[in-house]
């Protein structure tokens, strides 16, 4: 069961991603302030958020890997980090695609944009520490990405101790009770197809250090 | 207590080593001038209401570039005579070679901001504020640069154990200390605008250097040793590895 | 937006001069006939202006939400593709390994 699970989560999600986009474009109201930009919103936020979970399944991970040298861990940590760097990719796209429809300006420099890119250069540093840096560099860049997920509520708190442009926390929740209907199918739909390429990079990067291990094995009763 | 008197007496041996030749001293502070003299160039001609929000930017940029060369100059002594693995093989606490590394680089630069905050408060009418509230400037550069090197130490002594290249310090560095650095922005924003919530700005700096520390002190060793035996690590195979 | 029915336009003054010279006696005593009532020239003229803006608006709205949209499908296609090749790549690297265990064993 545990081995079909990514191919189950990327099953469900396609009849939901399809079913989510049906609701916010035919059977969810316009904005009265935003207008049709706010379309986006439904999954701008839905990435951020993945963004953000990526980000803390890659530090906890690699709290894992440093505890226990564990290579599943470290395979988790490289998954995590790669599916943090696209989410956070999209949410640092649509975000001032967003802003230029709806604010007339793609930056507003706000705290939670700076940050939210700030998270994501530090999945970038990961990703390029991992794939450039030494043999010896593993240990280190699991320390980063550890001070990476320390940096998740730092984005929360910076939202209250800074003046910002950006709709605050209180737009999810006092979104009207249709809104909400046509946010959490868009949530769970990119969720389950995050989490379903999450679990597929994850498997293939298990699968190469095993075949690593086999051609070891090989090469050394040769 | 036992720590805390290895920190000081490899803190005196950093010194000693300093004191000899003030390679360290001299580069990171030559280096704080030449920043100071390319900032005043680019920005001498700003009206003072924009030299206002600029004079921040060029406080924490000149510490982000100038702790970077301590840091690398720092382990670079290390690496070089190789001592660093001598001193992890000794009976000593890990955590002190931490505290004693992390203590010289933040003693360099702040007096690397004995030069800086003057320099700046000299040539940007801005900057007065340094000078009516020397206290908050003092302990506002001392939270800023701690948080910074907390971190920077931590990474620094992971690069020079293996075969790290420096430049990879510049890639990890900057991203993670940028929330640090975006605290002491803000910080000295409203010390140049004698906010009144300045000491809570500043007891939050602290709060956050007190979680760096933390975070920085319990991985130095795991990271710059490893936790354990190896449990599932595999050797890497000759020939052709898969790419991943 | 709610429909607007268009008032009935107002008589033009030709017709309005016909008629009060027409023996039409029951036009101008019925009832049934009120006064012509509706917005005026300026404010209709207004009201398109103002309809011409929201639709612009629109549109360039629907322009950013497909560029929006169309971003986040090319990333997860993009990433998507990236997985495959790994895949493939990995079931070489399998077949490689299968091939020499097969020329080892005899």
């Amino acid at each position: 069961m545990r081995k079909i699970l990514p191919d189950l989560c990327l099953l469900a999600a396609m009849p939901l991603l399809v079913y989510s986009v049906h609701r916010v474009f035919l059977e969810t109201p316009i904005e009265r302030q935003m207008g049709t930009a706010f379309k986006i919103f439904f999954f701008h936020v839905p990435m951020g958020w993945l963004c953000m979970l990526m980000a803390v399944i890659c530090g906890i991970a690699a709290g894992v890997e440093l505890r226990r040298r564990s290579a599943l861990a470290s395979a988790v940590a490289l998954a995590a980090a790669e599916m943090g760097f696209i989410t956070g990719l999209g949410v640092l796209l649509t975000g001032p695609i967003w802003g230029s429809a709806t604010w007339g300006t793609p930056w507003t420099g706000d705290a939670r944009q700076v940050t939210t890119a700030l998270l994501w250069l530090v999945i970038v540093a990961y990703l390029l520490l991992r794939h450039y840096g030494p043999r010896s560099s593993d240990r280190l860049a699991a320390a980063l990405a550890i001070f990476g997920a320390v940096n998740v509520p730092i984005i929360y708190y910076a939202v209250k101790l800074w003046k910002t442009t950006h709709p605050s926390t209180g737009v999810v929740a006092s979104l009207p009770p249709e809104m909400w209907a046509s946010f959490w199918p868009g949530l769970i739909a990119l969720a389950l197809c995050s989490l379903g390429l999450f679990g597929l990079r994850t498997r293939q990067l298990v699968l190469a250090d095993e075949l690593d291990a086999a051609w070891v094995r090989v090469e050394d009763n040769h | 207590m036992r720590i805390v008197r290895q920190a000081v007496l490899l803190l005196r041996s950093e010194l000693r080593q300093e004191l000899r030749d003030f390679e360290l001293l001299l580069s990171a502070g030559f280096f704080t001038l030449v920043l100071l003299a390319m900032f005043y160039l680019s920005f001498a001609s700003l009206p003072v209401k924009h030299s206002l929000p600029a004079v921040p930017a060029m406080l924490w940029l000149t510490i982000a570039f100038v702790g970077v060369l301590t840091l690398t100059r720092a382990f670079d002594r290390e690496r070089e005579a190789d001592t660093l693995r001598a001193l992890l093989a000794a009976p000593i606490e890990r955590l002190a070679i931490y505290l004693a590394k992390a203590a010289l680089c933040l003693m360099v630069l702040m007096l690397c901001c004995l030069v800086l905050v003057p320099g700046l408060w000299l040539m940007f009418p801005a900057g007065s504020a340094f000078a009516d509230q020397p206290g908050q400037t003092a302990l506002l550069v001392l939270l800023g640069c701690g948080g910074y090197v907390a971190i920077g130490t931590l990474f620094a002594a992971g690069l020079a154990t293996g075969a790290g290249k420096n430049t990879l310090l510049f890639i990890i560095l900057y991203p993670l200390t940028t929330p640090i650095l975006m605290y002491a922005l803000a910080t000295t924003r409203a010390l140049l605008d004698h906010h009144p919530d300045l000491p809570s700005f500043l007891g939050q700096m602290a709060a956050l250097d007190l979680i760096l520390v933390a975070l920085a002190a319990l991985l130095f060793e795991t990271v710059l040793v490893g936790a354990g035996p190896n449990l599932s690590r595999k050797p890497a195979r000759e020939g052709r590895p898969v790419r991943r | 937006m709610e429909e607007v029915t268009p008032p009935p336009s107002p008589p033009s003054p030709a017709a309005a001069a016909v008629a009060s010279t027409a023996t039409t006696p029951a036009t101008a005593q019925d009832p049934a006939y009120g006064p012509a009532v509706g917005r005026s020239l300026a404010d209709k003229e207004k009201l398109r202006e103002l309809e011409g803006v929201a639709s612009a608006k629109s549109a360039r709205d629907y322009q950013h939400v497909i560029l929006a949209y169309g971003v986040l499908w090319a990333l997860f296609a993009g990433y998507g593709i990236f997985l495959w090749r790994r895949s493939a790549r990995l079931r070489a690297d399998m077949s490689d390994l299968r091939r020499r265990l097969d020329q080892k064993t005899p």
